[in-house]
């Protein structure tokens, strides 16, 4: 009997049920943010499938059998999730809602100003990757050649150095993996520019700064580079490069899990043969030879921090004579050997909310220069110089996210010099040592996706210097709309002088002022900037000659950089063509160094413009690369010393227009063999191809009244060689970058 | 004891009637899903599985499902030459496809998805993300295919794969065509586990053999 009822209710209740069931309302709304219906919304009756998702108006509705108190939920990745208490009853409902921002990495407004990022992590618009590098003719696989392409860096052919708005080239500094590189460039003789001493391939992006960097580098008045350098090999492979100029074989090994990898890799290069083959400018009497070696291993520990090394030792050597421009002199001979070894040590780990970050680089470098004349045959005047540097740079920072944009670090870094320069014909070596210690703090202000900051103040004391200094930084940026952003930068930015200009008289930090201003427009395929800057030089050294070197005797030099830039990218337009253009004008005046008045430096042009093009002809397996490369010329001078050792200005003049067309191709014979074991790149590179005779200055005998040009090594280079992969098949990526 | 068997019943009957509703769910948004034209068609159906996985939460498929639209608006997406909103959409595929992985764990066809997800996100800037993304495609790919050798899917992803890739490289639309075939094969024999499981594909075979050039 009581089954009996307890059945009769329950068929009651579900027979109640059915009919609830199947009283439909509907459930209606806008959503809106700002004031304006948004699409993409999901509108979720909580628990339950019921729901919409609204369309171009914001508007939404959906039927649902449900009843009673519920919850109404709009969620999209880009808007805070949003709640609302509903209560449903026999009617139709309309439910508006209004949605907020959501704060996400993902689409938070970048910093851009003065800073040219090349890395995958952000934008797909990245520059100067390691195969953009590659193929952009005329820069020799090299990073500081291609990032001449860039706006804001000068074409200089003979000195080695990045050459940044208006700034000498030592007024740019590299990192690696956060760390200081020492002697970035091989060494060299004067006139002759050498090499970058970090192979490309090392790398998996790098951050350009040509102005308003972050407090975490110091020590560089105009620019830095920061190298981040690849994590783990992606197989194991061999590698063989073959050129009339150089051979060189390494092996890369990586375990199954990516936790471990280890490289060896030596080359040897030797000028000796091309000299033959090509008309060179120089007289070599030892064509520049070289033998390097480097190791690496990266070590990831099970709770996801990476220690990574990496290793270099190398020799060079090269001899030139030059007929000279001295009375009773025939010949001056300069003969150099270097030497140098470089480590570097990094250590990344994160823990919950914080990123520790430690690291250390050691350099010693050693370059011995013999400098002797020629007279009737018979060798005069010899003198030696040895340079010889020990250079130690550690570092360490902890960061810590706030919220998802928003993030404050900061770190100590130590950079120990002890230099000796042993000139044989001054009465005795001079000895340089400086520690300088730095302190900086920095944060990442998110305020919405389109408006962020960053605020941050570095401090350094420099022992020989003996005293500290403060460097404020601020940059921030501002999404004007889709596509545009605008983005400024300030900063001050100390740099002790040169170690060889240290004497006896106390000096001071050099100082410049940066003002960046930017606006750039990215849209798919195509990116375009515009850069405006201003910067202060004060406090710039002020030289004179003692004991046969150039040094500092106070800080009385001032100068100042002015100019905009114009950078143009475009994958699209053209079918199958990247390309880009770079435009820079310079204005600056600086009084330093040995200038006796303010001038335009003779390390700059007022007029730079780049057009790099690339395409790949998939038929012929072959990639073509031009590059144009042109500066106005640039002004050079001759300063003589009066009779109480002052300089004056004796001589100066406007060099012709640089202008240099560049080819190269890569031809990929083994493109498309499924199964080879090697992968081979053929290259063919013609550097000046129309052999345009461009100089770089002009060297003045020592009474001012003779000179000669300055002319680079080979006005047109060719140069081919062969690379061939083992074991990673790159056929896909081959494929991949060309689609 | 009547009384136990009677709720145990009325259990059943319950029970039962939810299983088909979300069997009927499902079956429902797939089909929406199969007509599915623009972008903003693809976010609603994938906004409808994500709310039918919400509310089941022991249901790998809804989030599945949720995930396939996403990659789908994707490729329309990418056929279109709007590259630089995949990052987006991927990552909206990933968080779901990471949902449905954490209630089936060894599924050859979320590992399936996976390599479309990582195909999205290298079409980005395939030069500079091909040895990322390219080599953890092939990674899931091969995951997949250890997990169910004779997927028809996999085998649709290796032929497209090949008929897109230009003769040069070692692709052909000749060999293509050849794994589109072998895919058709697998297809004729596949039996999908549940009348849910995935099984979409075939269609997409079919057109490429049926316009052989």
């Amino acid at each position: 009997m009581q089954t009996f009822i307890i059945s009769k209710i329950l068929l009651l209740l579900s027979l109640l049920m059915g009919i609830f069931l199947h009283a439909q309302v509907t459930v209606s709304g806008k959503v809106n943010f700002k004031g304006k219906g948004v699409k993409d919304i999901s509108v979720t009756l909580k628990n339950t499938y019921d729901g919409a998702t609204t369309d171009e108006n914001g508007n939404f509705t959906f039927p649902t059998e449900e009843k009673g108190s519920q919850i109404l939920v709009f969620s999209n990745a880009k808007f805070v999730e949003v709640e609302k208490p509903i209560t449903i009853a026999n009617e139709n409902l309309s439910i508006n809602s209004d949605l907020k921002e959501q704060i996400s990495e993902i689409d938070a407004v970048v910093i851009s100003a003065g800073s040219i990022e090349a890395s995958d992590k952000k934008r797909a618009t990245a520059l100067l990757t390691p195969i953009d590098i590659y193929t952009t003719a005329g820069a020799n696989g090299q990073i500081s050649s291609a990032l001449e392409t860039l706006p804001g860096v000068q074409k200089i052919g003979e000195t080695e150095g990045l050459f940044v708005r208006g700034g000498t080239g030592t007024e740019t500094k590299f990192f690696m993996d956060g760390n200081l590189v020492n002697n970035f460039f091989g060494n060299s003789i004067p006139g002759i520019k050498s090499m970058d001493r970090l192979n490309t391939s090392l790398f998996k992006g790098n951050v350009f700064s040509s102005g308003g960097y972050s407090a975490a580098y110091g020590q560089a008045l105009s620019s830095v580079l920061i190298l981040e350098s690849i994590d783990f090999p992606e197989r194991n492979s061999v590698d063989l490069a073959i050129s009339p100029l150089f051979i060189n074989a390494g092996f890369q090994n990586v375990n199954e899990e990516k936790s471990k990898s280890f490289g060896i890799s030596a080359g040897y290069s030797n000028l000796g043969l091309v000299t033959k083959l090509i008309k060179f400018n120089n007289d070599f009497t030892k064509a520049p030879e070289s033998f390097g070696t480097n190791f690496n291993f990266r070590i990831k520990n099970k709770n996801g921090g990476i220690l990574k090394y990496y290793g270099s030792f190398d020799t060079n050597k090269i001899g030139l004579q030059a007929e000279s421009l001295e009375a009773n002199i025939d010949f001056d001979n300069t003969n150099l050997k270097g030497k140098n070894t470089f480590h570097n040590l990094s250590f990344k780990k994160k823990f919950g909310q914080y990123l520790l970050n430690l690291g250390s680089s050691y350099t010693y470098n050693s370059s011995f220069i013999a400098l002797s004349n020629t007279f009737e045959d018979e060798e005069i005047n010899p003198n030696t110089i040895d340079i010889t540097g020990n250079y130690l740079n550690t570092k360490g920072t902890l960061g810590r996210k706030i919220n998802k944009i928003s993030a404050v670090r900061a770190g100590i870094e130590y950079n120990q010099s002890n230099e000796k320069t042993d000139v044989s014909a001054a009465p005795t070596p001079s000895e340089f040592k400086d520690q300088i210690t730095s302190l900086f703090a920095e944060t990442d202000l998110g305020f919405s996706n389109n408006l962020s900051a960053k605020i941050g103040v570095r401090s350094e004391y420099s022992n020989a210097i003996d005293r500290w200094n403060l460097a404020p930084r601020f940059a921030m940026a501002y999404r004007i709309s889709k596509t545009w952003t605008s983005s400024l930068a300030y900063g001050i930015f100390y740099q002790n002088p040169e170690n060889k200009y240290f004497g006896s008289n106390p000096l001071n930090y050099q100082k410049a002022e940066h003002y960046v201003l930017q606006v750039q427009k990215s849209a798919e395929g195509r990116s375009f900037r515009l850069e405006a800057f201003y910067k202060n030089y004060k406090d710039l050294i002020k030289t004179t000659v003692l004991d046969y070197r150039p040094v500092a005797i106070n800080n009385t030099g001032n100068g100042f950089a002015k100019g905009f830039e114009i950078f143009w990218r475009d994958k699209k337009s053209i079918k199958d063509i990247d390309y880009w253009i770079s435009y820079s004008f310079l204005d600056s005046k600086r009084n330093f160094q040995n200038y006796d008045q303010s001038l335009f430096p003779s390390f700059a042009a007022k007029h730079t413009l780049s057009v790099v093009a690339k395409k790949f002809v998939t038929s012929w397996k072959t990639g073509f690369n031009l590059s144009y490369s042109y500066a106005s010329g640039r002004p050079y001078y001759n300063f003589q010393t009066d009779a109480n050792g002052d300089y004056y200005l004796n001589k100066q003049g406007r060099l012709k227009d640089f202008g240099a067309l560049n080819f190269s191709l890569n031809y990929l014979p083994n493109l498309g063999k499924k199964d080879s074991k090697s992968f081979t790149v053929l290259v063919l590179a013609v550097n000046n191809i129309l052999g345009q005779k461009n100089i770089y200055g002009y060297n003045f005998s020592t009474d001012g009244l003779r000179s000669k040009p300055v002319l680079p090594s080979a006005s047109t280079f060719i140069f081919i060689g062969a690379f061939i992969n083992f074991g990673i098949d790159k056929t896909q990526d081959a494929i991949d970058g060309n689609l | 004891m009547k009384k136990l068997f009677l709720s145990t019943l009325l259990f059943m009957a319950v029970s039962t009637y939810a299983q088909t509703n979300f069997e009927k769910a499902v079956t429902d948004k797939i089909s929406k899903m199969e007509q599915a034209k623009t972008p903003e068609d693809f976010t609603a159906v994938s906004n409808d599985f994500a709310r039918i996985g919400d509310k089941e939460k022991t249901q790998w498929l809804p989030y599945y499902y949720a995930a396939q639209a996403s990659i789908e608006k994707g490729r329309n997406l990418m056929r279109t030459g709007k590259l630089t909103e995949l990052d987006a959409i991927a990552a909206e595929a990933q968080n779901n496809l990471d949902k449905a992985s954490d209630l089936s764990k060894d599924n050859a066809e979320i590992f399936i998805l996976q390599k479309m997800i990582h195909n999205l996100k290298m079409m980005v800037d395939p030069q500079s993300r091909f040895m990322s993304e390219g080599m953890l495609g092939a990674d899931a790919l091969a995951k997949a295919e250890k997990l169910d050798p004779e997927n028809p899917r996999i085998s649709l992803l290796k032929a497209e794969d090949i008929y897109y890739t230009p003769e040069q490289f070692g692709g052909s639309k000749s060999k293509g065509l050849e794994m589109f075939q072998k895919s058709l094969d697998q297809f004729k024999v596949y039996q999908p586990k549940t009348t849910l499981d995935p099984n979409w594909g075939k269609g997409e075979a079919e057109y490429f053999l049926s316009n052989k050039p």
